[in-house]
């Protein structure tokens, strides 16, 4: 019944929002959604940790405690874009295109919904259906300023999003082929198929899990399939860019996961290590090429996404219990340090109207809370202590130099050149003379109030290591089988 | 029907499909290749109508009527629209020209069954010889998306790409189940209408569907 009304609120939001004129009303409803999904999600985390797995709509929908980690994210992170969007909304569509910023509420809300329903369905070919829809909710997203650039980025990712996520609906055809023969009709199910994956053909689940990493990679932003990210990141407006970059590439990931818990029971979790550490250190040397003098501080967040779910993959592929731990970790690390500075890129966006770094100069002075929190956000992201992501990261390589010190050493050298050219990029906006013009003090001021939240868990995590979190994290372990 | 009589027939259909996927390459009038598409829709209703009548299934049945509907009907409908829409287009050259572009096809149907047969092989059903066919014709449509420039034709190189899938599911299991595949059509469905609304938008701001003109995204 919980899952059931987890899904609900978004849809029933969005279709409210899509029939309400007016515009305090929209954002009412939009925030009072928001907060609901939250609570609900927090209740089934909650359920699921006690020991609990829900199930609901038959064997339509359940959620173990991998479920739990992904509602968490979505809904918590979900709601302090929420919040953000409201302020961020008026600042960039005045009342006369209230039509645009309704769509923006209503697709808001249906993107969540199919991210919920992704992570929550036990049936691999609904999860398949439901990370298509995230493309379809999000493509006019990318598309809402309206300008050629982000026309030309809304297309782009429509069209390689489509393909990629087709390859993998040849990977879940073929999965589903190889269980067809053993365990009958419900082995679209992932607990069936993960019950019976010991008899499973190993040829046609090694060819299934490659279509997995390409079609699922590309959702997740792995290079080389990553060439849409940092278009449609860089366009989208920023409380979307937050959640594409800190959640949705999440959502790519997770449906990777779960067939890797298939395919190491399978064929054995070499095949699928080796895969993954070679996706990771190919987007870590991407993201390295990309962040060296990048010139558009978006496009910088979003290359540095595409070097942490490299890193992540990292982790995954180092396997054996501290590998997949610190991935999982890192996960969430990611997660929170990403949207939070997806969502200050905003405020700088509305104060500079420009996304070049050149553009953007004393960014301290003219925007004191904005800039001081862009800093700490990007020591942070970059892994600087007594952030968590610098745990999760050590975490990660201190699993990879047992087993493969060339993988791990080449991807800390081109971790220091990432840490290099972010620095620098984010000095370049922070320091120097305000251009003259420039309306003076921080822009959306009192909107960056639920960032708080962020920078809580980010410290939190990173200086305690609270023991409900790292038990939580092992339940997700023990349903991947590490 | 015997097992045999099912073999040899899936076999010609899923040949003709693919052959229709490369006949996308030799139209170059935007309408004739809407078409080539309708009629491959058409090809895969009937075989699945085929092994549906094989296999006993009534959700294959249904699964075939949706087809129908939506790819055969629906969908082209859509791009006839949108075809009518945007005028007559110069016919913008392709990045490799007819003859090459043949070429490559068989290069790739060379690389579908040296992926596919081992898979084909292992795989008990009637139908199974027919599985690399079905992914040639997944590889021909995504080179046609690449090599091609207009929006239109990347559309119709999605569909078939998408067509080459569902066939492949088909021939592997005899379709994936009811609910997913409805979820399918429906994904697709959606996509193709943003799609439409997509050339629309590239038309009024480049004055062109030639894809080659998005170019201001660059480091």
């Amino acid at each position: 019944m919980m899952l059931i009304s987890l899904l609900l609120i978004p849809l029933v939001a969005a279709g409210l929002i899509a029939l309400v004129r007016r515009r305090l009303l929209i954002e009412l409803l939009h925030c009072l959604a928001a907060i609901a999904t939250l609570g609900i999600g927090a209740a089934i985390a909650a359920r699921v940790w006690s020991g609990a797995v829900p199930t609901a709509a038959g064997d339509l929908l359940r959620a173990d405690a991998l479920s739990a980690l992904m509602v968490s994210i979505i809904t918590f992170l979900g709601a302090i874009a929420a919040l953000y969007s409201v302020g961020y909304l008026r600042a960039e569509f005045d009342d006369a295109h209230l039509a645009r910023a309704r769509l923006f509420f209503v697709l808001f809300h249906l993107f969540i919904f199919t991210m919920l329903v992704a992570v929550t369905t036990d049936n691999l070919g609904v999860m398949w259906i439901a990370i298509e829809g995230t493309t379809l909710a999000t493509v006019f997203l990318v598309h809402l300023h309206q300008t050629r650039t982000s026309l030309e980025a809304a297309y782009k990712y429509l069209i390689l999003s489509s393909v990629g996520i087709a390859l993998a609906f040849i990977g879940t055809a073929l999965m589903y082929y190889a269980g067809a023969a053993k365990a009958g009709e419900i082995a679209v199910n992932w607990s069936a198929l993960r019950a019976t994956a010991g008899s499973l053909k190993a040829e046609v689940v090694r060819l299934a899990f490659v279509f997995i990493v390409i079609g699922y990679g590309t959702k997740a932003g792995l290079a080389p399939m990553h060439t849409w990210l940092p278009d449609a990141h860089s366009e989208a407006p920023a409380p979307i860019s937050a959640l594409m970059s800190g959640v949705l590439l999440n959502v790519g990931l997770y449906a990777m996961l779960r067939f890797k818990a298939v395919v190491d029971v399978a064929v054995g979790h070499q095949f699928a290590e080796r895969l993954l550490i070679g996706v990771g250190l190919f987007s870590l040397l991407i993201a390295a090429a990309f962040l060296v003098r990048q010139r558009n501080y978006k496009r910088m967040l979003a290359y540095s996404s595409v070097e942490h779910i490299g890193i992540i993959c990292l982790g995954l592929g180092f396997g054996g219990y501290w590998g997949v731990f610190g991935a999982l970790f890192h996960v969430v690390n990611h997660a929170l340090a990403k949207s939070l500075l997806f969502i200050l890129s905003g405020n700088i966006l509305v104060q500079y109207h420009s996304t070049e770094i050149r553009e953007v100069r004393g960014l301290l002075r003219a925007a004191p809370w904005t800039g001081a929190l862009f800093l700490a956000g990007t020591f942070a992201l970059i892994g600087l202590p007594p952030f968590a992501p610098f745990i999760s990261e050590f975490i990660i390589f201190r699993a990879g130099l047992a087993y493969h010190p060339w993988a791990t050493a080449s991807a800390m050298i081109l971790l220091v050149v990432i840490f290099g050219g972010m620095l620098a990029s984010v000095n370049r906006m922070l320091y120097g003379e305000p251009p003259a013009d420039l309306r003076r003090g921080d822009t959306l001021r009192p909107w960056l109030v639920p960032l708080a939240a962020n920078f809580t868990v980010l410290l939190v995590l990173g200086l305690t290591f609270p023991y409900p979190f790292v038990a939580a994290l092992k339940e997700v372990l023990a349903i991947l089988g590490v | 029907m015997s097992a045999e009589a099912l073999s040899k027939a899936v076999n010609l259909l899923s040949f003709i499909a693919l052959g229709l996927t490369i006949l996308l390459i030799v139209r170059t009038r935007l309408e004739g290749q809407v078409r080539v598409f309708a009629w491959q829709s058409l090809v895969l209703v009937f075989l699945s109508e085929l092994i549906a009548l094989y296999s006993g299934s009534l959700e294959l049945v249904c699964v075939g009527v949706a087809l129908f509907i939506i790819k055969a009907m629906v969908i082209p409908r859509v791009l006839n629209r949108a075809v009518a829409k945007i005028g007559l287009q110069r016919a913008t050259a392709p990045y490799l020209g007819t003859a090459p572009a043949l070429i490559i096809c068989g290069l790739l149907t060379i690389v579908a069954f040296y992926v596919m047969t081992p898979i084909a092989t292992s795989n008990p059903l009637p139908t199974a010889d027919a599985i690399p066919l079905a992914f040639a014709g997944v590889l021909i449509g995504f080179f046609v998306m690449v090599n091609r420039r207009r929006a239109v034709t990347q559309i119709l190189g999605f569909l078939m790409l998408e067509n080459g899938i569902f066939l492949l599911a088909l021939l592997a299991t005899y379709g994936v189940p009811f609910i997913v595949e409805m979820g399918v059509f429906l994904d697709v469905l959606v996509a193709v209408l943003i799609m439409e609304v997509f050339v629309y938008r590239i038309k009024e701001n480049f004055d062109s569907i030639d894809v080659g003109t998005l170019g201001e995204l660059k480091e």
